[in-house]
């Protein structure tokens, strides 16, 4: 595959930058200085976008010494996926890239930045707990892949270990 | 079947009646609001001058929904001949464009039309949506259909329940036509991230319709449905119906009801509406929006009847939006943006100002942040979201003697390769010790992110912007280059961080294709405001002059 000529794990960031137009508008990052949040560790994230440099840029923030890139069947084997080793081979360089990429969130200044959980949502919406009937559930069991009435038949959960 | 008509062009109830059946008999008024233009290139903005006189028009001119209504009514049309003509384009355009995963039987689909059209023959009262055909994105649970959400691991599954969306919509007389198709879980922004197949956009077949429902806004685009729903977690809704010229609303985060939604980023996620017109879309919204027991996040606000805001343009002023403040965002018709594009936008802002609009530029200093900080929270909320589908309780399961083994191979087989992708790179960001450095930094970016947006609201009434960085591009041309997928989408994902309402609609066209391609305008509103975005979309919709928004494949009859 062509993508793989191009995109060894020796050589990940060589690729796709320049190719994205898009992507230029993140070198394009303009500061007013009345923004609260602008610092010059603010503006530090976006050049090594554009100078496919991201390996080799230091961080200030003490939490990145501590990050280890991905190892990916440590996280194959955390979200039980498993992967080929043509799989492997693909998503390395392209899962390394786009986490570089989110590296970019660690030069921001964020203290004193509360973390929003999601947008406002007013109020207290939950409804009372109390045990509701099912009606259709006849397709709820028709859906299970695996069914010996009136169990969800599933193999042996106990490992040797 | 249409090309006998092209030689009539000059007759546009021949050129635009959609079928041989309806032909022959009164012509839909609907379809006749789109002016006819052969000069597809290159069309020059065509402003309406105050001095102007306003076309007459009456209401059910500006809304397929309250035409065919009215034509239901008034018995000019029944519901099985309305029905016929959708499901014969159907039929002609299917194999070409390819929206739908499951398109419905049509002998149920004709026998739900007949039920209308009896009841109609009784005099009792038909639901506000009887007979609106209507295609379901297939990320959004329909009881008695396929709903796979374009993923092997859920090929085959029927839910046993309507998402609250779908039930609303059935529940007032609404006719589901199919399933459309979309981006695995809705992970993508083209469609080609389906299991099952590929999209072609209506405008040019060699390009993709956006995503991830490209599928609901290429059918709304190919009139095979009235409307349809989709699902916006950082654009999905916006951005298909940019590239493919219909329009699209993203409700606010909480609007609308996502129980039976397939969960994928549920910070973000929301159930969005398709239409060909501002006033259908808002009609829809108003169908499915309020709260819900079966979903925690749906906020208990009343919902406006947005059909109030429906003007009809002979009514309107010289001015109609006489002192609206819109606020033009600098970073989103910067350098990257395609020129085209641009120029587009500029176009959509002069025409505002001819319409009274005081027209300024607003920076979002933070808004780049926005893409990492999204890509971070998606994948992350993913990660966790799609661990339920471990071929357990439903989907499908490979054989295995041990448990484990059995999710992970499930898993591998079932889903795709950006869905992996997507799944491992949030397992990271969520790995022990790493919260703080990405997602707890990807929320407080959404912290200034919605500050930012809340302070440029204060001070605008609505903020306009592309909605996607350039028109509809060619399908393979992204597909191996995760990151330039993702910076498509930085118009739309700060949007889905602060949680607000956007409506995109047509509003202009760049080169490309045969006929040119659809450019969108994005406008932001204030949350639970999307009042204000129907109506000032809805005169923009009506004022805008020299556009024809239905693709050439379906105005002049390519699929005879």
């Amino acid at each position: 595959m062509g993508y793989l000529k191009q995109f060894s794990i020796q050589q990940p960031f060589s690729i796709a930058m320049g190719s994205s137009r898009a992507l230029l508008m993140l070198s394009n990052f303009k500061f007013k200085p009345s923004f609260p949040f602008a610092s010059s560790s603010f503006l530090k994230p976006f050049s090594p976008i554009i100078n496919n440099n991201l390996r080799t840029r230091s961080f200030s923030m003490k939490t990145r010494s501590s990050l280890q890139p991905p190892d990916l069947p440590r996280l194959a084997e955390t979200a039980r996926i498993s992967l080929s080793p043509n799989e492997v081979e693909e998503f390395a360089p392209k899962i390394r890239q786009v986490i570089d990429w989110f590296g970019q969130l660690q030069a921001v200044d964020l203290d004193n930045v509360e973390p929003a959980l999601r947008a406002d949502t007013e109020g207290d919406n939950l409804r009372e707990d109390v045990p509701e009937t099912f009606d259709n559930k006849e397709a709820l069991i028709a859906s299970v892949p695996s069914y010996e009435k009136p169990y969800i038949k599933v193999p042996k959960v106990l490992n040797k270990e | 079947m249409y090309g006998h008509q092209t030689k009539k062009m000059k007759n546009p109830f021949w050129v635009l009646s959609f079928g041989k059946m309806l032909s022959a008999i009164q012509p839909p008024r609907y379809l006749s609001r789109f002016p006819l233009s052969r000069r597809a290139k290159c069309r020059s903005l065509h402003i309406l001058s105050s001095t102007e006189p306003v076309t007459r028009t009456s209401l059910t001119d500006q809304s397929q929904i309250l035409s065919n209504r009215d034509l239901l009514l008034s018995r000019q049309l029944s519901a099985i001949e309305l029905t016929h003509s959708y499901l014969d384009r159907l039929k002609q355009t299917e194999p070409h464009i390819n929206c739908f995963l499951h398109v419905s039987d049509p002998d149920k689909v004709l026998k739900q039309a007949q039920e209308i059209d009896d009841k109609i023959k009784r005099n009792e009262e038909v639901g506000p949506l009887a007979g609106v055909i209507v295609a379901i994105k297939d990320n959004i649970c329909t009881a008695d259909m396929p709903s796979t959400g374009g993923s092997h691991i859920l090929e085959g599954y029927r839910p046993p329940f309507d998402a609250t969306a779908v039930k609303r919509l059935k529940d007032l007389g609404a006719i589901v036509v199919g399933k459309t198709n979309l981006d695995e879980f809705g992970m993508g922004s083209t469609t080609e991230a389906s299991a099952f197949k590929v999209t072609a956009n209506p405008w040019d077949l060699s390009r993709v319709p956006g995503g991830s429902s490209g599928g609901s806004a290429a059918s709304v685009s190919a009139r095979q449905c009235v409307v349809s729903l989709g699902s916006d977690t950082g654009g999905s809704v916006r951005q298909p119906a940019s590239f493919c010229g219909v329009v699209g609303l993203k409700p606010t985060y909480g609007r609308v009801s996502r129980f039976g939604l397939m969960a994928y980023a549920s910070s973000l996620d929301v159930i969005g509406c398709f239409g060909s017109s501002v006033a259908d879309t808002g009609i829809l919204l108003h169908a499915i929006a309020g709260h819900d027991s079966l979903d925690a996040t749906s906020n208990k606000r009343e919902v406006p009847d947005f059909t109030s805001q429906f003007t009809s343009a002979s009514s309107l002023e010289s001015r109609p939006l006489e002192g609206l403040r819109v606020g033009i965002i600098r970073e989103t018709v910067d350098a990257g943006v395609d020129s085209g594009v641009k120029s587009a936008i500029h176009g959509a802002a002069a025409h505002l100002e001819q319409l009274g609009c005081i027209l300024k530029e607003v920076s979002l200093p933070s808004f780049s942040l926005g893409l990492p900080a999204y890509y971070i929270l998606a994948s992350s909320e993913s990660s966790s979201n799609l661990s339920r589908y471990d071929g357990v309780r439903y989907g499908n399961q490979a054989s295995s003697d041990e448990l484990n083994a059995l999710y992970k191979e499930s898993r591998a087989k079932g889903f795709g390769s950006e869905v992996k992708m997507r799944i491992l790179m949030g397992a990271y960001a969520l790995s022990a010790g790493y919260y703080d450095a990405y997602y707890k930094r990807a929320q407080q970016v959404r912290t200034i992110i919605r500050k930012s947006f809340k302070a440029a609201l204060d001070e605008n009434d609505i903020l306009i912007s592309p909605a996607a960085p350039s028109a509809a591009y060619k399908i393979g041309e992204k597909k191996n280059d995760p990151l330039a997928m993702y910076a498509g989408d930085i118009m739309t994902v700060n949007v889905n961080l602060a949680g607000l309402p956007a409506l995109v609609l047509p509003c202009g066209f760049v080169e490309g294709g045969a006929a040119g391609l659809p450019v969108g305008l994005q406008m932001i509103g204030a949350a639970f405001d999307e009042e204000k975005l129907v109506r000032v979309g809805h005169i923009f919709e009506r004022t805008l002059q020299g556009y024809n928004f239905v693709p050439p494949l379906i105005s002049n009859g390519a699929f005879a």
